[in-house]
């Protein structure tokens, strides 16, 4: 909110404390001061009287002779250009160095003519535009025919030498919306006496009258309405204008004034209708109503059930707390109004307001919510005001309907809690104090304190308010720093988080760096997503279509990731992402990895390590080692998951103790155009889920042979279509317990094999546990072996 | 005898002339080998008297023995010649560069999170874990944040229907904890984890981030707990001597509510571009727990109490690496990513 430093000192005397000081101390207490703004500025000022105006031919601009004082000297040449320059009239004139926003005032000729100051207009001084009129705009102020000529201080007769402090209010202290309520806050911080006018029964006057008001919806619990049969419409005092400006709103007329005024200074929202123009002598509020209507600024609204209607007559005249009809609006023809203050659903209001569209201030308020009593301080300062500054009279008796019961919220606390609560050691005499300045009236016996709160302190409801209110005024500085003393309890990583962590070290181990990308995803990801668990989560009302749905795989993420890194020449990426994905039944985490080139290159030293399905299987199997799977609790077989995406025959399904775990493999090269990839993209998806539910082979010892390997080199030439694991399972089975080690080190096709043939190199190596191998059993062994290759797999020795 | 002499001299000069263990090889057969010059002068012997022979075979003995000792050292002395050849032949330009060696860098934002899980994880605190899908109910409803509240407004959260979302706030996570415990403590905890709001996204706004909450509930847990608390991850995030300054603030689900200042780590406190020149920097929410959401949770709030805390890593990050845009975490640029590749 704005917050008028000049009127806050109407209520609170804030002599010896500055704007800053002031935006200091509530800050520290919670009001957030964001920005302290004056309301006008400008040094070397003085009121001035154009003694004659001569154009200057050619130009626009013309010659004046003004006088700023009575001395003879007092008359300065001073060359203005504002087309209603004239003879006659009082000025602003800024003289040699005034400081105004836009710069400073240099004097020097213009156009060759001497010129000792400049005209002002009051936008000038850092009047905002939106308060002047057009004609205030368009030329230099005219101040008012007895204005004081020689007066310097300019801004504090034009009722401009305000500061305005832009203070930022939680939702639970929307009370201080209120200037009275502010000020009330203020006195506590500053422990400063506060003064409201005197308002409290103002309007209870007037006889009887035929009026009534009455709701057929719960959603307006009290109405409070006056008739004022008199009233005169003319200009505001020049003061209200300016708190107003200072509030941010603008001046209408004195009888619009008064109705925002009141509900600036009590936070109440009121609306004053013509009384000429409702067609009945009644008001209905209603909120089952369909019709289009014409509100005050002229726009047509659609008006939907739901929505709040003030009727008269049947006919709609307002939308309730948000704004009135053109029809009964005060313009200079009004004499006699009809006042309403009452207190609309917040909820009601706000949905209102925000399908229309219509965000106004009375809106705002009424949807942070209203305090019981303002509705009839609002009247009775309606009253009040209306009588000084527009000659009211002619009132009827306040007629309502709804219910007004208000009972002063009582809060009990003790010295003891509080300070356990806050780990404080404050006094039942600091606490008084601040609870007495708050006008909690507290009452103390011994260590129980019992607070009755005021109306508007609508926030505070139990203990640990109170004790917010005690540190917040007393200060956060006396707060100690202790840590908590209680029972010891052991802070350990679950195994789910144990094996994100494990997985994270071996990926950056080999090179790969982590990306986090976004959840929310567009149509096309959730049609292309691999193996997606069901169908996706759609959010109700999506921002865009590019975040639509909650993602149900993370493969176009991360390759929308690749294409971003090709397209920016980052060269040769490898990536991992561990995320949650979502489908209607439910979430799971899993695991991307994705190479885009070489995994290692160094040119120089004449080394290159592809990123290709092999160094993807690779880097799977050492992760999964690394969690205590392996052996024959994984396996891989052909991938018929999901060809769409992945490579057919250049891509895997993994597979743990029977269980599908994802597929890893080449992008298929028609969906690596779809992302304009340049090179082939070896990707992989796997479900975590699995593993952090499963327990992995634990590490156990087992004590080292003692007698020597024995490893034989042998080379089979087989059918190309023959595979490593054909080979090393038939050499397994014919090996028995000698074995120990198959391992294939190398693949050989061309010259020298026949073609549909591959020549296959292996290292054998056997052991015993309990003696050194003789020739005879490994030849026997090795023999068996041979025998095997060439009887299953039609694999013979090569020559 | 002379003979003997004269041989020895002959093979002397020959190893002292010899320039490679090949050569030295060749004298070592001409004269030690077994049709060598001094085999051939024990052949000599048979000529020689009975007693005669003993002391040329000593002669001879003696000769065989200098030579070979000549020829040990002469080839120790070549082959340290050699090898300090090799040793000159084999130097490198080590101003090569080294074989690249490039480690993978773990994502800003979770650095940050595993140095918080880590410090807390150290002082006894379990770190939480719940569903980004989330309901309703534990995001708002056990919050204090009952339906019609402001901050539930369409605009500010990603609904699905009406009672499912996407969670804006961690706090989630802390309800469900709390449900969980049914009103046994003590609770200690943190929750790391992604957060959506409807936010378009921009330099300093972004529709999906990160927080981390802590929560702690038992008995006798004070305001003055959690500053200790918050000044020690202060300290641990911003570096030593870091101090931290609660202002009054506003949230549902806690009361009293602070905002926390820490001292700026840049220029300690004393103001700079980062702080803006106020000496502090704003970091974090918490407060004590509310007690209506204690009861709400089933926990008496005569008896326990507790206090929570939040903070965005992302602006934490942005604040400890100088990072202007919060769209580079979610980017993944490979140079961005990159420059996350040390010991902190």
């Amino acid at each position: 909110m704005r917050l008028s430093y000049k009127w806050l000192s109407e209520y609170v005397d804030l002599s010896g404390i500055s704007p800053e000081e002031l935006a200091d101390k509530m800050t520290t207490a919670g009001l957030e001061v964001e920005g302290i703004e004056p309301l006008a500025q400008g040094t070397h000022l003085v009121i001035g009287e154009v003694l004659s105006s001569e154009d200057v031919e050619g130009t626009h601009l013309h010659i004046t002779q003004t006088r700023i004082g009575d001395k003879p000297e007092d008359v300065l040449q001073i060359v203005c250009g504002a087309p209603n320059c004239r003879a006659g009239l009082k000025v602003i004139v800024a003289l040699d160095g005034a400081e105004l926003p836009g710069g400073t005032i240099h004097v020097r000729p213009l156009r060759g003519i001497d010129s000792n100051g400049m005209l002002c207009a009051l936008y000038e001084l850092g009047v905002d535009k939106k308060y002047l009129t057009e004609y205030q705009c368009s030329g230099i102020e005219e101040l008012p025919a007895d204005a004081p000529v020689g007066e310097t201080d300019v801004l504090g007769y034009l009722g401009y030498d305000d500061t305005v402090l832009d203070v930022s209010l939680t939702p639970n202290r929307a009370d201080c919306s209120s200037m009275w309520n502010m000020a009330k806050e203020v006195g506590a911080i500053l422990h400063r006496e506060v003064k409201w006018p005197d308002y409290a029964g103002k309007a209870d006057i007037g006889e009887e009258g035929t009026f009534r008001v009455s709701s057929a919806t719960e959603k307006c619990s009290a109405f409070l309405g006056k008739v004022v049969n008199h009233v005169e419409v003319g200009p505001s005092p020049k003061w209200m204008v300016n708190y107003l400006h200072a509030a941010g709103m603008n001046s209408i007329n004195n009888v619009v004034d008064i109705s925002n005024f009141v509900m600036l200074e009590t936070g109440q929202p009121l609306h004053y209708y013509n009384l000429a123009k409702l067609p009945a002598r009644e008001i209905t509020v209603v909120d089952d109503i369909e019709m289009k209507m014409t509100a005050l600024d002229g726009v047509e609204f659609e008006i939907q059930k739901g929505d709040l209607v003030i009727t008269t007559g049947g006919q709609p005249t307002g939308i309730a707390g948000i704004m009135g009809g053109e029809e009964s609006m005060i313009d200079e023809t009004t004499n006699a109004i009809f006042i309403e203050a009452a207190n609309f659903d917040a909820t009601s209001v706000r949905r209102s307001s925000i399908r229309l569209n219509l965000i106004t201030e009375a809106a705002q308020r009424f949807t942070k919510g209203l305090e019981p009593l303002s509705m009839q301080k609002a009247v009775d300062r309606s009253v009040e005001l209306l009588t000084k500054y527009a000659n009211a009279s002619g009132f009827e008796k306040t007629v309502s309907c709804g219910d007004f019961t208000y009972e002063p919220k009582v809060v009990k606390e003790t010295l003891t809690h509080c300070n356990d609560l806050l780990g404080t050691e404050f006094t039942m005499d600091q606490v008084k104090e601040v609870l007495t300045w708050l006008d909690f009236k507290p009452e103390i016996n011994g260590d129980e304190i019992t607070c009755t709160i005021p109306s508007y302190r609508t926030d505070i409801e139990r203990q640990a308010d109170i004790d917010e209110e005690i540190i917040r005024l007393i200060g956060f500085d006396s707060l100690k720093s202790t840590l908590p003393f209680m029972e010891a309890t052991v802070g350990r990583l679950t195994p789910a988080q144990k094996i994100r962590r494990t997985i994270g070290e071996l990926m950056r181990a080999n090179g790969l760096n982590e990306i986090i990308t976004y959840t929310l995803v567009p149509q096309d990801y959730i049609d292309n997503a691999f193996d997606a668990a069901g169908d996706a989560i759609a959010l109700a009302m999506p921002m865009s279509d590019a975040k639509k749905y909650i993602r149900s795989s993370l493969l176009n993420s991360v390759l929308e990731c690749v294409q971003y890194n090709e397209a920016h020449q980052n060269n040769s990426c490898s990536f991992y992402e561990i995320s949650k994905v979502y489908s209607v039944k439910g979430e799971e985490e899993r695991l991307a990895v994705v190479f885009d080139g070489n995994l290692e290159e160094d040119k120089l030293h004449k080394i290159a390590k592809p990123g290709d399905f092999y160094a993807m299987k690779g880097l799977i199997m050492s992760m999964l080692k690394k969690l205590g799977f392996f052996g024959g609790r994984i396996q891989i077989r052909e991938n018929t998951k999901d060809t769409v995406h992945f490579h057919p025959f250049r891509s895997a399904e993994l597979w743990m103790d029977k269980k599908f775990l994802g597929v890893f493999g080449d992008i298929h090269p028609a969906y690596a155009k779809k992302f304009d990839l340049k090179k082939s993209v070896v990707y992989a998806e796997l479900k975590l889920d699995q593993l952090f539910e499963t327990r992995g082979t634990r590490m156990k010892f087992v004590p080292l042979e003692r007698y020597p390997a024995v490893s034989r080199d042998i080379a089979v030439v087989t059918d190309r279509e023959t595979s490593a694991q054909q080979i090393t399972n038939t050499i397994n089975k014919a090996g028995g317990k000698l074995l120990r080690n198959v391992e294939i080190f190398d693949i050989y096709e061309g010259e020298h094999v026949e073609a549909g043939k591959k020549s296959v190199a292996l290292r054998v190596t056997y052991q015993a546990a309990d003696h050194t191998l003789k020739e005879e059993e490994i030849s026997t062994v090795h023999k068996a072996i041979l025998d095997a290759l060439a009887k299953k797999l039609n694999a013979e020795l090569r020559a | 005898m002379d003979r003997i002499t004269e041989v020895q001299n002959e093979a002397l000069s020959a190893i002292e002339s010899a320039q490679s263990p090949e050569e030295l090889q060749q004298v070592r057969i001409k004269y030690l080998g077994k049709k060598g010059s001094i085999q051939a002068l024990m052949s000599e012997m048979k000529s020689l008297s009975k007693e005669e022979k003993p002391v040329f075979g000593q002669k001879v003995n003696l000769c065989k023995q200098a030579v070979s000792e000549a020829i040990e050292k002469a080839q120790a002395q070549l082959e340290a010649k050699a090898l300090e050849a090799q040793l000159i032949k084999d130097k490198l330009d080590i101003t090569l560069n080294g074989t690249k060696s490039e480690k993978g860098t773990m994502h800003p934002l979770h650095m940050i999170q595993q140095e918080i899980e880590d410090l807390f994880i150290g002082m006894g605190y379990k770190i939480a874990e719940g569903p980004e899908v989330e309901e309703d109910y534990y995001n708002f409803e056990l919050a204090n944040i009952p339906k019609d509240h402001p901050a539930r407004e369409m605009q500010d959260t990603f609904y699905i229907d009406p009672n499912t979302l996407l969670r804006t706030h961690t706090t989630a996570m802390q309800m469900r904890e709390l449900e969980k415990a049914k009103g046994q403590t003590p609770i200690k905890l943190i929750c790391p984890g992604k957060v959506y709001r409807r936010d378009d996204d921009d330099a300093t706004h972004s529709h999906q981030f990160t927080q981390c909450e802590g929560l702690v509930v038992g008995e006798h847990i004070t305001l003055a707990d959690l500053k200790g608390t918050l000044e020690f991850m202060a300290n641990r995030m911003f570096g030593e001597g870091r101090q931290i300054r609660f202002r009054p603030s506003y949230f549902p689900f806690t009361e009293p509510s602070v905002e926390v200042d820490v001292s700026c780590p840049f220029c300690n406190g004393k103001g700079c571009n980062v702080c803006k020149g106020s000496g502090w920097i704003e970091i974090l929410g918490a407060g004590m727990v509310h007690p209506h959401v204690l009861e709400m949770n089933g926990f008496d709030s005569e008896k326990c109490t507790g206090f929570a805390f939040g903070v965005g890593l992302e602006r934490v990050a942005m604040l400890k690496y100088g990072i202007d845009d919060i769209r580079n975490f979610y980017i993944n640029d490979e140079r961005f990513l990159k420059t996350f590749d040390r010991f902190d």
